[in-house]
Parts: C-alpha cells; structure tokens; sequence
C-alpha cells in the first residue's frame, strides 16, 4: 500500500482519490480494518497533544445550543443523565450480585434439605416393609397355630438334651409341616438339626434347620407321619438319621 | 464429610466473589466510555448530554490540532465552537462506513483552522514553532486524565527516528498537507508519502494499536 489511508484519514487526499478509496472500503473488509487501525493511532497521538479549552467556551457552546431564546448564562450545568444511569446500573449489578449469590447459597442449602429428605424417607419405607412382611407372617403362623386342621406335636428333649422343646404343626390333609423352637441349644457351625418323620416306623427326611428362626419354620410336606424327631447331623443333613445325636422326639396323638 | 463440605462451600463463595468481581470491573470498565455507535445515535436525536459527553472527551484534542494550525487561543476558541456547532447540526452528514467519528470531527476542524487562517490571512510562517511549545503548555498535562495509557506525547514522539517525527509532527499535529510539507521543506512528495506510511507503522508499534 502506498500510505493512502493514512492520507485518508488525514484528510489529506483530493475529492476523487477520496470517493475511490470510500469505494474499496466497503468492498474490502481487511482495508475497513487497517484504515481503523490507523484511525485509532491517529486519534491516540492527537488525544496525547489534547489542549484543555477555557471553560467558557463549553458554556457558550451549550448557551447557544439550547437557541436564542435566553440570554441567561449556564452556569452550573446539570450532570449528565447517563451518569446517574452508570451508577444506577452499578448499583443494580451490585444488588443483583448479591442477591445471585444469597439465593445460590440458599438454593444449594435446600438442595441438600431434600437429598437428606429422600434418604430418609427411603430408609422409613424400607422399615415399613420390613414391619410389614414381618406382620404378615405373625398372621400366616397365627392362623396355622389356631387352625384344628393342624395338629400340634410336642417334641421334648431326650437325655442328650433334656432341656430342649419344640413343636411340630402338621396338617395331614394339605401335608404341611411347621416347626416351632421353643427352646433349642445353638450349634457350631458345621452342624444343623435335621427333623424326621416317622412314617411307618421309617424315619423320613423333612428338612434342616437353624437355631436363629423366627416364628414358625415351614418344612417338607409329610403324610402319615406317627412321629417326629430331630437329630444333629453335618451342615445340609443326611439321608439318615445319626440316632446317637437324637435331641428330640414327640409321637402324633390320634384323633 | 463436613470438611468436604466446608471447602466445597469456600471453593463456591471464591467463584462467586471472582464472578461479582468480574462483573465490577467489566461495569467499571464500561462507565467512561460510551460505545460510538449509541453516542452517534445520541447526537442524531440532538440529545443534549450525548453532545457535552462529545465535548467533555474530545474538545481538547480538537482544540490541540486547530491551536496549533491558527496559533492564537481567541481565534482557536471561536474555530472550536464553530466545529461543534457544525457537528451538531451536520451530524447527519457522517457515515461511519467511511470513518470514526473522530476522524470526521478532526477533519471538520482542521479545515475549519485552514478557512479561518486564510480568511484572516494568517501566513503560514506563524505556525513553525516547534512542538516543545505545545508540549510545554500548562494545560496540555491536565488532558492525560482523558487517557488511561501513561505515555505522553514527548515520550511517543521521542521513540520515533528523527525523519519520521518530523513527518509525524508536520501532518499530524501542525496540519500540513503532505503537498505543503514537500514544497516546503523540498522533499519529494513520494518520499513523504514513503515516510507517512512507515513512520504511522511505528507509531501503532509504540501505541500498540
């Protein structure tokens, strides 16, 4: 470029020159940004060799701005609107900050309100269904305990436990077998007690069990049975009752 | 848990306190300076203040460049007054396609100087004094406070190659055309052009534009 817009911007170019440079800058971009470049040098070097004016020229110059209709100088001139509008406007961004951030903080306390909330009305449900399921089965064993249609057989503890107490609830039509523990000695780990029906003088597996149950103890469905027993055997029991661990027995009566 | 909690609630009140602070000086930032293109819409709609914000932060550099051209202050007051008064009522007459506002209202006083001068038949010779005079001048100090940036007009011009602060203080400042600065002082008109362009590049260089 041959310094063309700084003649420009100088207004240092003839008319002709003037509207052919006026032309490339609307066509070019690049050029519009070069010559504000120039532009903004020029007019920082200018605003650093800025000469102060009197102050009466600004009066007169206001004075007759505002017509010949007074004579009457302005002496005191009122600030300028957009002054109280920036200070109204920093005030409101203060306010406005302040309060982002008060109800920030609010809003994050609450939030945490209501995670603690969910937690603990998920741990209230869960304990009313635990409630629940436990009231349900009191109703299931006391129905079987107060039904005729079971028979209660007391198991009494044999001199290898002559302490221990349990009850068999049996029906012979629906062959359900409940067990009750009144009172039983725990175990060590490796063992369980194992219950057996005596039918036809056989012994007949009807399952293992632990001291830890609560309430009644559903077990294998028997029919015919004359008796039951239990008997300690290894963990998972055996097809065969160890006789010499027998802990408790108890005959059906008739009718 | 708690500890967690309490950094994490220090942590936001810091981002909070950064953005507010932000905020602030993006605010503060703004407040002199109105944008040109809502000051320009100011002065269409003859808005009064718009006009006082134009003067309050451009009369000094107008009056500086019309000074320096007629050379007396009575005659440099009565030039200025007639360039607002034209901005003012002309104010129509400028499209910003074609320019900054600036440029606009620095050409309008530089002619309005040249007219002046030769209606009153000021000669040339008046305006040879050097620009020590004017930087000298006990108000010029006072217009620092229009500009945020520290370096004065001594200091800018004093970075330049002894060629180019001529040229710069010649057409910049005392309102040669590059055609008078060449009759004048018997340069080639080509040479000053050369030395206009490359002595504006290192004066964007040192105003870092």
């Amino acid at each position: 470029m041959s310094g063309i817009l700084e003649a420009y911007a100088l207004g240092d170019l003839s008319a002709a020159e003037r509207t052919a440079v006026e032309k490339d800058l609307v066509q070019y971009p690049e050029l519009r940004a070069e010559l504000a470049k120039i532009e903004e040098a020029q007019e920082q070097l200018l605003m650093k060799a800025a000469i102060r004016p009197r102050a009466s020229v600004k009066a007169d110059l206001l004075s007759k701005i505002e017509g010949n209709k007074s004579e009457a100088r302005i002496v005191v001139m009122p600030s300028p609107v957009w002054k109280y509008a920036a200070a109204a406007s920093i005030a409101i961004a203060f306010v406005a900050s302040y309060l982002a951030y008060e109800y920030y903080g609010r809003w994050k306390a609450s939030e945490e309100n209501l995670t603690a909330l969910i937690a603990q009305n998920r741990q209230i449900a869960q304990d009313y269904n635990t409630v629940n399921q436990r009231l349900d089965k009191m109703q299931g064993d006391m129905h079987v305990i107060g039904s005729p249609d079971f028979k209660r057989v007391m198991m009494n503890g044999t001199a290898n436990a002559p302490d221990s107490k349990a009850y068999v609830y049996w029906n012979d039509k629906t062959r359900e077998v409940y067990l009750h523990i009144e009172n039983m000695k725990t175990l060590a780990h490796e063992n369980q007690y194992q219950l057996w029906a005596m039918i036809d003088g056989k012994p007949v597996d009807a399952g293992v069990f632990d001291m830890n149950s609560n309430g009644l103890q559903r077990m294998k469905d028997m029919a015919g049975a004359g008796a039951f027993a239990v008997t300690i055997e290894p963990r998972g029991g055996r097809s065969t009752p160890t006789l010499s661990q027998l802990q408790m027995l108890g005959e059906v009566v008739k009718g | 848990m708690i500890q967690t909690d309490l950094s994490l609630k220090s942590r936001e009140q810091f981002v909070m306190a950064s953005v507010i602070f932000e905020l602030f000086e993006f605010i503060s930032s703004r407040i002199p300076h109105i944008e040109e293109s809502s000051l320009i819409a100011g002065l269409r709609s003859k808005d009064k203040a718009s006009l006082e914000y134009l003067y309050d932060h451009y009369s000094g550099a107008l009056y500086g460049a019309i000074l320096r051209i007629v050379r007396k202050e009575s005659v440099a007051e009565e030039v200025l007054q007639d360039v607002f008064l034209k901005i003012w009522s002309r104010m129509d007459n400028y499209d910003p396609s074609k320019g900054r506002l600036f440029t606009w209202m620095l050409n309008l006083a530089k002619n309005q100087a040249i007219d002046k001068i030769r209606s009153k038949e000021i000669s040339r010779e008046n305006k040879t004094g050097g620009i020590e005079n004017y930087v000298s001048d006990v108000r010029t100090g006072e217009f620092a406070e229009q500009r945020v940036d520290s370096i004065g007009l001594k200091e800018t011009l004093a970075s330049l190659p002894e060629e180019q602060r001529f040229i710069v203080d010649h057409l910049y400042l005392k309102g040669y055309t590059q055609a008078e600065l060449a009759e004048e002082f018997n340069i080639p008109l080509g040479t000053v052009k050369t030395r206009l362009r490359i002595a504006m590049k290192q004066l964007r260089l040192i105003l870092k534009v």
